[in-house]
């Protein structure tokens, strides 16, 4: 009985699945669509007279953008839970006076749109000597994480029972020491759900490639892809070409990364 | 657990005036102020990096975009430097444009349909997936691709699905014999596309964040449930969703700011045309800035500043509500 | 002990991360304006180049021109391709902390924008030779009479027109001589059971520049939107749409998907420019084309594309001397050809036009198309244009999209219009 419910549920999740994914598909349609055929009426499911000319185009140029887009992301990761966690540690378990009014501005700094902060830092990047460099852009794509971020460790962090933290200060441990070798270790949920966020949205991020890197040595995928988007001139396949092979590497990521991505926002059992 | 009295090296738990107050010997009480202000410098100390980070990385554009709107800045005075203060003007002039009222309605429409469609969807496909059948795991992750899609890919492929002339869905539309649709194109529906494109997108976050939720809440309550006969929606009413109310707020007030936002999505789909029907106030921020070839900074920033006032509030409702619940 | 040892903890993070960030600031130097990062010391030898090119990397024929040109001029390049419409905001960005490029290539109606804001030099200062380019190509660079740099070639807009399908619907292409015909034409297109014309009426600068021809061709003028003339041209549009000759994508079309909504072979007529000519040679389309007829017969003005070569103000003027070098190389003559024929734009000099034909004879109805174009910001409308083009758009698009009648979307556009200039 049970197998069979399993079964017809596996099967309406994959129907749900497809569906959530169809636009997905269409762009790997688009992808190995002919230049003649862009716009045909109606337009043919499956790529009956395919190109590879996409794909040939992406591997040829794509490849460093997409290592910089990788270097990129994993700069942001680390530099987001620097930021994010010692913050989420103190704000859950330290009650600094004065905290709620830092979560609210945590809260508020997220409303401000990413032109706004893009066109802010332009000034500061010129004066830092930062402009067109890869540790400005980690900087600036961990604004878009790093609120955020300390908000799910707050809240993952104020789940871990006092009564760990106090058996620690009883062994004489400090607040640095308690966090690293304690809270930390616990946290590992969180610690993977934020890595994964900050991954995610640096990997997308155009406005702040765009602003801060336009004239960089090393670009990311997002910029990489205007390669195809010329003055008058656009080459669609090549485009979708691009974000299908940008995607494969995140999509496999996040398939073997799921089993940890847990965004508990409230105080709850601390499951390991 | 020690006592405060017995052990003067155990810190309290902070906050809690431990047994009697009234029997600590002046010394004591001086060692317990002396250990909670030294609490207060150790959470400080954590709390540095992302004060210096949020004043440099966020204080310090919004007050470049605040003095943007109260100035008068034409293209020469945003070079050379020297814009006149007017205070209040450029928010005067934004409000008694004809696009305002359009503009306003729109971002209301535009962020509560999406929220409510993310949010249900969201919800019901999280606990969908927490019933852990095969698959289940995998199928959950692959939910979250539309998110590593750039912007600009993913909200051109729904314009090339939503064409009115050799778009897919227009197509499917015409096997069934329905009348196809100007999607994009008709001041009717260009708002509902944008809507439907930015659901899809929305959906990922929504799931993550709530099917955390789930995993939170103990399957304890549900195996008594499960005793006393409650069936699958009595057991959802009654202890999971009330269950979920914290996480659900957080999920809609993050939903919220960041729908408020968004502007990519429609620029790139419609550019908030034709006309105004799908200009929200990001986009017509958006617009009098960038979109055409004088831009208009200071109307522009005015926009987004009220953009940022509204969230403001909506925050701040989250904020009393939080604290209603809190005491409850 | 454990208090001493928590507060000294707290207090050495907050020291070593305050410390941190006010070295990086302090390392930084003085804040925004005074002066620039790449351009600075007067003897630097690295000039930047802008363009909005993003489509040639370091191989293609245009990086390795430019970078001729720097040898020639003894200086190294640094070459940036930005999106067209990015660069007017980089731009000005970066002219207001002082980081502006040594040169920069940007679409002609964008010019008047920058010199306004003082971000361009004139050729007088800049010492760029304009002597022989053509007047009507460089009026669209002009402010007050003086010219702010020098065009690097120009594109315009034509009707390519696919042969077979013609030919299928019995129309001989030499009798569309104006609207009338050209509307028959497409009558016939649709009965034979193919699509009529395609083109860009989207609302932004694009779809005014497509709308530019019809406009100008009924013989109105940009400095009154709601004549009869005007509204005549968007009732022509109207009526396409409306009959079914023209699709209803062209709303959301841009000038690429327009040009691939020709290419699937199904259209009779495309509005497009010089840039598809290497497109429409790879497509298996038997095609032609026609100058843009006007209401009444002959060839409509089109409005000028086609990028100016800028020397912007710097803070050090013993660059310009290098500068304009680069300027007269990249336009001059010899390399005029070899550019030109890369961008697939029309050269800006009536010699080097003479060696496009003769080198491509399809390229006369081009030549003479470009020679009856009509800059946009010309006739001294310079940054009066962008507020009049953001309200002609405007109006096509609520009359296209069935919201406003064109009568009254232009008298509303002409209000706006004039509000927005006054102010």
């Amino acid at each position: 009985m049970t197998a069979r419910r399993s079964v017809t549920k596996t099967l309406i999740g994959l129907v749900l699945t497809a569906i959530m994914l169809f636009p997905v598909y269409w762009m790997v349609n688009v992808s190995f669509t002919q230049a003649g055929d862009m716009r045909k009426s109606p337009p043919p499911l499956f790529p009956v007279n395919g190109t590879l000319e996409g794909y040939r185009a992406v591997l040829d140029q794509q490849l460093p953008y997409l290592g910089t887009s990788l270097v990129i992301g994993l700069g942001t990761v680390l530099f987001t839970l620097l930021i994010a966690a010692p913050a989420g540690y103190s704000l859950a378990k330290l009650r600094p006076r004065g905290g709620g009014a830092l979560s609210f501005i945590l809260l508020m700094a997220q409303m401000i749109p990413g032109i706004i902060m893009a066109i802010g830092f332009y000034a500061i990047y010129l004066s830092l000597g930062v402009l067109n460099t890869l540790p400005g852009l980690i900087l600036a794509d961990s604004t878009i994480a790093v609120p955020f971020g300390v908000l799910m460790f707050t809240a993952f962090m104020g789940g871990i029972p006092n009564e760990i933290m106090q058996a620690a200060r009883v062994d004489g441990a400090g607040s640095i020491r308690t966090f690293i070798s304690i809270v930390l270790p616990l946290s590992r949920n969180a610690v993977v759900t934020v890595s994964l966020f900050a991954f995610l949205w640096s990997w997308s991020d155009f406005i702040f490639a765009s602003t801060l890197d336009g004239g960089g040595g090393r670009q990311p995928i997002t910029i990489g892809i205007y390669r195809y988007i010329g003055n008058n001139n656009q080459e669609w396949n090549s485009i979708m070409a691009t974000a299908v092979v940008a995607s494969v590497p995140t999509a496999l990521l996040l398939v073997l990364a799921q089993r940890y991505v847990s965004a508990g926002v409230t105080s709850g059992a601390v499951k390991d | 657990m020690s006592q405060t009295q017995a052990d003067p090296l155990a810190v309290p738990h902070q906050g809690d005036e431990g047994t009697d107050p009234g029997v600590l010997t002046r010394g004591e009480r001086r060692r317990l102020t002396g250990r909670r202000r030294s609490g207060q410098w150790a959470a400080w100390g954590f709390l540095v990096p992302v004060t210096l980070y949020l004043v440099a990385f966020y204080a310090y554009p919004l007050y470049r975009n605040v003095d943007l709107s109260a100035r008068n800045y034409t293209v020469r005075s945003f070079v050379q430097g020297g814009a006149e203060f007017i205070g209040l003007d450029n928010y005067q002039t934004v409000i008694h444009d004809p696009t305002f009222a359009k503009a306003l309605s729109n971002t209301i429409l535009f962020t509560g349909v999406s929220l409510i469609f993310q949010f249900t969807i969201g919800l019901a496909l999280a606990v969908f997936f927490y019933q852990n059948f095969r698959l289940s795991a995998t199928l959950r992750a692959l939910f979250l691709v539309p998110w590593l899609l750039p912007l600009i890919v993913s909200a051109s492929t729904w314009s090339w699905m939503l064409n009115s002339d050799s778009g897919v869905v227009n197509a499917g539309l015409r096997v069934i014999g329905v009348d196809p649709v100007n999607w994009l194109t008709s001041p009717h529906w260009a708002l509902a596309s944008v809507i439907i494109a930015n659901i899809w997108i929305g959906i990922p976050f929504n799931l993550v964040v709530l099917y955390g939720g789930l995993q939170a809440i103990s399957t304890d309550i549900y195996e008594a449930a499960s005793l006393d006969g409650a069936s699958a929606w009595q057991k959802f009413r009654w202890i999971t969703f009330p269950l979920l109310r914290p996480v659900s707020a957080i999920t809609v007030l993050l939903g919220l700011v960041y729908t408020l936002k968004v502007f990519d999505i429609i620029w790139i789909m419609t550019k908030g045309g034709p006309g105004d029907s799908s200009t929200t106030f990001a986009t017509w921020s958006y617009r009098k800035s960038f979109g055409s070839l004088l831009p208009q900074f200071g109307p522009g920033a005015s926009i987004s500043n009220l953009l940022i006032l509204m969230a403001l509030v909506c925050g701040l409702v989250y904020v009393r509500y939080q604290g209603k619940q809190q005491n409850s | 002990m454990t208090i001493s040892t928590a507060r000294t903890r707290g207090v050495a993070a907050a020291a070593a991360t305050t410390c941190l960030v006010l070295g990086l600031a302090a390392c930084g130097g003085s804040s925004g304006g005074s002066g620039g990062s790449a351009t600075d010391s007067a003897g630097s030898k690295t000039y930047t180049v802008w363009d909005p090119y993003p489509q040639f990397d370091a191989a293609a024929d245009w990086s390795k021109l430019i970078d001729k040109c720097g040898t020639e001029a003894g200086v190294t390049i640094k070459r940036t391709g930005f999106d067209t419409t990015d660069l007017t905001t980089k731009t000005l960005l970066a002219a207001q902390q002082g980081n502006s490029p040594d040169l920069l290539i940007v679409d002609n109606p964008v010019v008047s924008t920058l010199a306004e804001g003082g971000v361009l030099t004139t050729t007088d200062v800049s010492k760029a030779d304009t002597s022989k380019i053509e007047p009507n190509l460089l009026a669209a660079g002009e402010v007050g009479g003086k010219a702010y740099g020098v065009p690097i070639g120009a594109n315009t807009l034509a009707l390519y027109y696919n042969k077979k399908v013609l030919k299928g619907a019995g129309v001989d292409v030499a009798s569309v001589k104006d609207w009338a015909s050209l509307t028959d034409a497409l009558a016939k297109v649709k009965a034979s059971g193919k699509k009529g014309i395609t083109f860009s009426a989207i609302g932004t600068e694009e779809g005014s520049f497509q709308f530019l021809p019809w406009y100008w061709g009924s013989g109105a003028a940009l400095t009154k939107l709601d004549s009869p003339e005007a509204v005549s041209a968007l009732q022509l549009w109207n009526d396409w749409l409306k009959k079914g000759y023209a699709p209803n994508s062209v709303i959301n079309n841009t000038q690429t998907t327009s040009w691939q909504e020709f290419a699937t072979g199904d259209y009779a007529f495309a509005e497009n420019g010089t840039w598809q000519l290497g497109n429409v040679k790879k497509s298996d389309i038997d095609w032609g084309v026609i100058p843009i007829p006007g209401k009444t017969g002959g060839t409509a003005a089109a409005p000028t594309g086609g990028e100016f070569v800028t020397v912007p103000v710097q803070k050090d003027t013993g660059r310009y001397a290098t500068a304009a070098k680069l300027v007269n190389c990249l336009t001059s003559t010899e390399n005029s050809l070899a550019t030109d024929t890369t961008l697939s734009y029309i050269a800006a000099t009536k010699d080097v036009q003479a060696q496009q034909v003769a080198a491509d004879k399809d390229l006369s109805v081009w030549v003479a198309a470009v020679g009856a174009a009509k800059g946009r910001t010309s006739d001294n409308l310079g940054t009066k244009y962008p507020k009049i083009s953001e309200q002609l758009w405007t109006a096509f698009q609520a009359s296209l999209s069935g919201s406003k009648a064109p009568q009254a979307a232009l008298t509303e556009a002409q209000a706006a219009a004039a509000s927005a200039i006054g102010s």
